[in-house]
């Protein structure tokens, strides 16, 4: 992937190296600090990055929070939590070298006088570590506190660089709670970040498996004359997770799975299944072509809605044996909870490459597996010779998350006397071919966005162009009259049967994951 | 896995002729419970009395992270008789993801008078078909190169650290290239050797601010270990190409010197040290030092930047590792040419 304008002169050492390039130096800030992001994700992704050799010498990590805490309190909450959640086990010496870069700033969201200390940290921080003036916003606090921390950021000069530095944003989901909301959300970032500054994180993207479908399309011949239309039958998304609300009912509440997972991650796996190819692989290109597909999906009337997305809650149940709890029975849920747990969606892109291609997306909590994966099911062959009775179909499936890799159903014959033909699957897994492990989508992000290269996180265009899509349906779900019925599953199955009913009218079933 | 599956041994005995025949069986007997995995087709050809259970002790390690059809061989071509014996194994690891037994299977050959005839029919016959082919070369290249063989070689992997002759070595195999009409990717592990120093010491220079340095470089000292000196002039040699210095010199066996493009001197020190086969590189401009050392502890590089005397904020990266298999493993995770590696050998050939 190709890196923005203000990128180093290619170095004539680096030449020939398997590893990619050390980003400039940098101060990373992170708003909401003592949060669950910061201690499982953020630092344990910098640290790997750390010990791989990939981050520069003068990076540092400055801790914003409301909590009084020092600066080696903050290096021991930060490193039990590196024992438990890094992907590689902590070194000592390692980890003594990169928790000397670690700092603590207390201070409230609101408060002037924070931010117009933190400058004044990160200018000494520049001095002693040599940071050069690069600053890495990244917020993982609540999307309340958006406003208040980039307005004091621009009020004390932090949005902005001497020459030759840069500083650039990293925004956590939710991109807003709605079309409304998320341009107010992209104004308030303007108001202090050019949109060139802005990455909006979407951790599905920095997969290895998500980067793997351009590849897969794009790399592939064989593939690209099939890719359309005339011989694709149809599309699924699934992204099934066996747990349920946990910890998250506040949050969940008012988000549901549309808000939470459709609008961002699933339609950002959609358009890398169907958008054209890109003119080269610069962010802008690979985004040009993204945004186009989320464009031309059709919108639905508010009756079309109740016939194609269907919504649901897992009722109690179980989970690999165990009796477990129905969502309204969540600590911290309304026991009235209007909230969906699933979704099922029937959609179609109204382009030239998937003309009636019905694309089906599912999503759910409590479901039997954790799995995310795309299947394209080709059409059946002519019903000539052996295709008389074959009911299956030719299936590519894509498979994000766990196991992630590759599969083919083609047809065989049965060995034997008589023609028997039965589907067989090729199979490529990742953890089989590839013996090391790929890098967590957080570390991949991260040097990403030090590097400046935004391919991989969301555009103004794309976060507004998919909720113009999700916002009649969640109008239609809170309307006042006829409202679609919100039906219930129960924890440990596949959704409801009305799930099942949107594909079996066109004939379809839903993949067998 | 039935018990021939065992690591480190060399398997099943097998008749030649039925090497596929008896592969077939042994997966049947694992009935599922194993995945077959192959990327690449991967030879090792050794000449040693007991390189065949080194190498597959060698396979078994390997294969951890880089699923292959292995094929060991070991010749003794002085033998009086002309005889092949042959075995089946499958070394078998529970991969990332699961469970699930990742296996690569390997055959051995110990090969007995008539190498250079034996060799060429031994392989073919038993590629997987479709995968590139690895050629891992133990021991040093001799004439005649055998014609029939090379055109099939996509890597050939060898270490030139051991090597007498550099430039007849690599004389025999860039004539074994151009005969084969092919482009073989030559992979030398003395080189691999130098990856983690390499790219320790290129991100000094990643970023723009530090690029004016390159051009200011007066004086390189390399630390070698006794017998890697040859390492330690191909870094030499990695610097001099990249950086486009000319006209190199020796003036005392471990004195050499470059001319850059701008007609300035460099002046490179190679000292020998017991330890690492490189264990630290010093790269100085008139008012930095740029220094890449081996940590006293571990296998980690302390890698800092500054004026002589002053106070350094040390860094620390990966050293990576010198050992046979760590080697291989670095090597079968890269792909595509080495230019930059046949740049540096150009550069230093007659000073090897």
């Amino acid at each position: 992937m190709n890196r923005a304008a203000d990128q180093p002169e290619p170095n004539p050492l680096r030449e020939g190296l398997s590893a990619r390039a050390v980003p400039q130096p940098c101060a990373i800030v992170i708003f909401g600090a003592t949060g669950d992001l910061t201690h499982r994700k953020l630092v344990p992704a910098l640290y790997n990055l750390a010990a791989d050799g990939d981050l520069p010498p003068a990076v540092t990590i400055v801790g914003f929070a409301r909590r009084p805490k020092t600066d080696d309190e903050f290096r021991h909450d930060l490193e039990e939590a590196m024992r438990k959640f890094s992907r590689q086990p902590l070194r000592d010496e390692i980890w003594k070298n990169f928790a000397a870069s670690i700092f603590y700033h207390q201070s409230e969201f609101e408060d002037e006088a924070g931010y117009k200390a933190l400058a004044k940290r990160l200018d000494e921080i520049d001095k002693n570590h040599g940071t050069r003036g690069n600053r890495l916003f990244y917020f993982a606090a609540s999307p309340d506190q958006f406003e208040p921390i980039l307005k004091h950021l621009k009020a004390a000069g932090l949005n902005q660089t001497c020459e030759g530095s840069w500083a650039r944003v990293i925004v956590e989901k939710p991109f807003g709670t709605d079309l409304a909301s998320a341009r107010e959300l992209n104004r308030v970032i303007h108001n202090s970040f050019s949109e060139e500054q802005t990455y909006r994180i979407d951790h599905f993207l920095g997969k290895e498996t998500a980067q793997n479908i351009l590849v897969l399309r794009f790399a592939n011949a064989i593939f690209a004359p099939l890719w359309n239309t005339h011989y694709v039958d149809q599309v699924q998304i699934t992204a099934a997770e066996t747990l349920g609300v946990e910890n998250r009912a506040g949050y969940y509440e008012h988000a549901g799975a549309l808000r939470d997972m459709v609008q961002n991650h699933l339609l950002q796996l959609l358009c890398l299944v169907a958008m054209e190819p890109p003119t080269d692989l610069s962010a802008d290109s690979i985004r040009d072509e993204k945004v186009k597909v989320v464009r031309s999906l059709r919108h639905w009337s508010r009756d079309e809605i109740a016939l194609n997305v269907v919504r649901a809650q897992y009722a109690k149940g179980a989970i690999n044996g165990e009796p477990v709890v129905g969502y309204r029975q969540e600590k911290n849920v309304n026991p009235d909870s209007q909230t969906e747990t699933f979704v099922a969606l029937r959609l179609f892109i109204d382009n030239w490459r998937w003309a009636d291609v019905p694309i089906y997306l599912r999503v759910g909590k409590r479901l039997p597996k954790s799995a995310t994966e795309i299947s394209i099911h080709f059409k059946k062959a002519p019903a000539v010779l052996f295709n008389k009775d074959l009911r299956a179909l030719n299936v590519l499936v894509i498979r994000i998350q766990p196991d992630e890799g590759i599969s083919l159903t083609i047809h065989a014959k049965v060995p034997g006397t008589s023609f028997r033909i039965e589907p067989v699957k090729m199979d490529f897994h990742y953890g089989t071919s590839f013996g090391k492990p790929s890098p967590e989508a957080y570390e991949r992000l991260l040097l990403d966005a030090m590097s400046g290269d935004a391919t991989l996180f969301a555009r103004r265009d794309e976060v507004e162009q998919a909720w113009a899509f999700i916002d009649p349906i969640e109008e239609a779900w809170h309307a006042k009259k006829d409202v679609p019925e919100l039906f219930f599953y129960p924890a440990g199955s596949w959704g409801p049967e009305a799930a099942d009913d949107l594909l079996v009218r066109d004939g379809h079933a839903w993949r067998r994951l | 896995m039935p018990e021939i599956a065992e690591t480190y041994s060399l398997g099943l005995p097998v008749e030649v002729s039925k090497i596929d025949q008896e592969l077939k069986k042994l997966w049947q007997e694992s009935q599922g419970t194993a995945t077959r995995a192959s990327l690449v087709n991967l030879a090792v050809y050794c000449e040693g009395p007991g390189s065949l259970s080194k190498n597959t002790q060698l396979m078994a390690n390997i294969t951890e992270n880089h699923a292959c059809r292995a094929i060991v061989i070991e010749a003794d071509c002085n033998a009086k008789e002309n005889r092949v014996e042959a075995w089946i194994s499958a070394h078998c690891h529970v991969s990332s993801v699961g469970s699930k037994q990742v296996c690569s299977e390997q055959i051995s050959f110990l090969l007995k008078g008539g190498c250079t005839t034996l060799l060429p029919s031994i392989v073919f016959s038993h590629l997987d078909s479709d995968l590139p082919f690895y050629l891992w070369w133990q021991e040093e290249f001799r004439e005649p190169m055998d014609s029939q063989l090379w055109p099939w070689v996509d890597r050939v992997i060898y270490d030139s650290q051991g090597w007498e002759d550099f430039r007849a070595q690599m004389g025999l195999l860039e004539s074994a290239e151009e005969e084969a009409n092919q482009r073989i990717v030559f992979c030398d592990l003395n080189w691999t050797r130098l990856d983690s120093f390499r790219f320790a010491l290129a991100q000094f220079f990643d970023h723009p601010a530090s690029h004016h340095n390159l051009a200011k470089i007066n004086r390189v000292r390399i630390d070698f270990a006794p017998g890697h000196r040859s390492t330690a002039v191909l870094f030499a040699g990695w610097l001099a190409a990249q950086l486009n210095w000319q006209n190199g010199k020796t003036h005392m066996p471990n004195e050499l010197s470059f001319v850059s493009s701008s007609g300035s001197k460099i002046d490179i020190e190679l000292r020998e040290r017991p330890g690492e086969p490189i264990s630290e590189v010093a790269v100085t401009t008139a008012d930095v030092e740029f220094l890449v050392a081996h940590a006293k502890c571990g296998d980690l590089l302390e890698v800092s930047r500054g004026k002589p005397g002053e106070n350094r904020m040390p860094q620390l990266m990966p050293a990576g590792k010198n050992d046979p298999v760590n080697l291989m493993s670095e090597e079968l995770m890269r792909g595509g040419p080495h230019h930059v590696y046949l740049h540096a050998v150009n550069r230093v050939r007659d000073l090897l």
